[in-house]
């Protein structure tokens, strides 16, 4: 493996909740072209919890993110070692496709991206229909059952053969949620889903999430340490060392990340001293 | 006279600063709002002077075109003008037939290929591309003389098929290729990585994503292309004049020797005949409406994809 990693195991590792864990992140560095984007990364994401990753532009939030969907696959130069398991199973050499893995693992990106050319049912559908799904009775019963877990349904469910593009920005990150939603994933990662929304949007956004994660463990990127604090349970801080890569500085509860966090450079970068 | 420190009144150098500053940048206002109306004259003279000969190419195309438009100019086939009857020139359905014959040929040979070539040059950084994307500029600049240079020497002398509409379509298409595939590349190029991603992030495999997401939000951009590679085949006369011998009669058989609009107006403006070379304005206008149509069809398309892209 990359001289990347450190072999010194690193204590921030233990799972906090002691609930069971659907992602565990040991060692994990991604580099672009030999250049450490972000490394140290040891945290376990636990089941039905919302974990956040916090810290300052540079820190490598999104980098890790990503890799945790494998979406580095296609950038070349890209590497991520170290392990990430999903229910235990190694996602970049265990027993798993990369097309499953996305099933398993779904992703909401940061401006909303529905597909302008698909209706607002077909963009519900397309994961589905993505992996072989043709049957109009389930295709039929995900839109409904996605839409409504993405806050949507009720507005939308007259005007499903519009297009996407006609929905507000806020209506169009839930269409992007429920897409996600609708393959029934384990797991969402959310990377800074309410950066282009306003206030009223990221709040329905907000509520939404903290509905969301008793079918889903959600791990969420964000700019926003109130937002880390309303709505997470477990939060990673990440910050960029001195050769300008980014690395884990301390995993826990949020509530102990922001009250009483064991490194001090947590403590400043939530009360908001820098970044 | 004692000052006391900070409370040293400055008035009178502060004020003239001011008034300085004012009275230069008056000055400096007055030169822009003078050069400004001199360039919006200029601007002005300039557009003048570019649309006097469209306008008038087109008032005379109207003035001259209309009169000979009637049923025996588009529905009979060409008769040369006797002495006895110096204005029997018939019609140019011959040529008409023959434009869109040439055109849906040359559509049928062209789009697959050279939307199915811009993809590939928009999804693949391999080597063969970048030497594929240079051929097709080069392609996309050359003087049309030599498409039908090309298809004289390759479909008349080397395949043997004689003077017809596939071979003039021939050359058009491969006119029209390099067009579709670079405005092809540009459209899927457009595309937003960020839906690429999305497609990613849902498990769905590469090709999957180009077929289902790059495909349809390029689509409006791609058929925008489309059309303005057949408005400029459509008007295109030196690729089919070395290969389509100028048919007299009415056929939509691709074997068979065609004629086409811009062909005839060239034939007819050397005739002896005034009453034939009155026709060419006629053959002229309808060309020019031709290609209005379709250029038309391709800003209505272009507007689509501006509305589908927000």
């Amino acid at each position: 493996m990359s001289e990347l990693v450190e072999s010194e195991t690193s204590p921030l590792g233990q799972p906090r909740s002691g609930g069971p864990v659907a992602m565990r992140l040991e060692n994990v560095a991604v580099s672009f072209n030999g250049r450490t984007a972000v490394r140290d990364a040891t945290f376990d994401v636990t089941k039905n919890r919302v974990t956040s990753l916090i810290g300052p532009s540079g820190s490598g939030k999104t980098t890790l993110l990503r890799a945790l969907n494998r979406l580095h696959d296609l950038t070349p130069g890209a590497k991520v070692s170290g392990r990430i398991l999903l229910e235990g199973t190694d996602i970049y050499r265990g027993n798993i496709t990369v097309t499953e893995l996305r099933s398993r693992v779904g992703m909401v990106f940061q401006r909303p991206n529905p597909f302008p050319t698909m209706t607002i049912y077909e963009n519900a559908v397309s994961g589905l229909r993505f992996n072989g799904i043709k049957k109009k009775a389930i295709l039929d019963e995900a839109a409904e059952s996605s839409l409504r877990a993405a806050a949507l349904w009720d507005s939308v469910s007259s005007r499903l053969k519009v297009t996407a593009g006609q929905l507000s920005g806020g209506e169009q990150q839930r269409l992007c949620i429920a897409r996600a939603l609708a393959l029934d994933p384990e797991v969402l990662l959310m990377d800074e889903p309410t950066s282009a929304l306003d206030p009223i949007a990221t709040l329905h956004i907000e509520n939404l999430m903290t509905t969301l994660k008793s079918r889903v463990t959600i791990i969420i990127v964000t700019h926003n340490m109130q937002q880390a604090a309303r709505i997470s349970d477990d939060c990673a801080f990440l910050l960029m060392g001195e050769d300008r890569a980014g690395e884990l500085i301390e995993f826990d509860a949020t509530e102990k990340i922001f009250n009483n966090p064991a490194d001090s450079r947590t403590l400043d970068y939530t009360l908001g001293r820098f970044g | 006279m004692m000052n006391v420190a900070g409370l040293a009144p400055t008035p009178d150098t502060g004020h003239e600063l001011r008034a300085e500053i004012r009275r230069t940048s008056q000055n400096a206002r007055a030169r822009r709002v003078l050069v400004s109306r001199v360039m919006m004259t200029l601007c002005a003279v300039a557009i003048t002077l570019a649309a006097v000969p469209l306008v008038m190419l087109i008032f005379e195309l109207l003035q001259k075109g209309i009169p000979v438009l009637d049923t025996t100019f588009f529905l009979k086939e060409p008769q040369s003008p006797t002495l006895l009857s110096p204005n029997a020139t018939g019609g140019v359905s011959n040529a008409i037939i023959g434009t869109l014959a040439l055109s849906i040929y040359a559509s049928i040979m062209a789009i697959p290929v050279g939307v199915l070539a811009g993809i590939y040059l928009a999804e693949s950084d391999s080597k063969l591309a970048s030497v594929l994307r240079i051929v097709s500029q080069t392609m996309a600049g050359a003087p049309s003389i030599l498409m039908g240079l090309f298809a004289f020497s390759f479909i008349i002398q080397d395949l043997h098929i004689g003077f017809s509409a596939l071979a003039g379509s021939f050359a058009l298409a491969v006119l029209m290729l390099p067009v579709i595939a670079i405005s092809t590349e540009i459209s899927v190029r457009n595309v937003p990585q960020t839906l690429r991603e999305a497609g990613l992030a849902l498990g769905a495999k590469p090709h999957k994503i180009s077929l289902k997401v790059v495909l349809p939000t390029a689509l409006s951009g791609i058929v925008t292309g489309v059309i303005l590679a057949i408005s400029r085949a459509i008007g295109e006369t030196a690729p089919v004049m070395l290969v389509i011998a100028g048919g007299y009669t009415d056929s939509w058989k691709p074997l068979d020797p065609v004629s086409a609009l811009p062909l005839t107006i060239f034939m007819n403006a050397k005739s002896e005949w005034p009453s034939l070379r009155a026709q060419t304005w006629g053959i002229a206008l309808v060309l020019v409406a031709f290609v209005f149509v379709l250029s038309l069809t391709a800003r209505i398309w272009a507007s689509r994809k501006q509305k589908v892209g927000n």
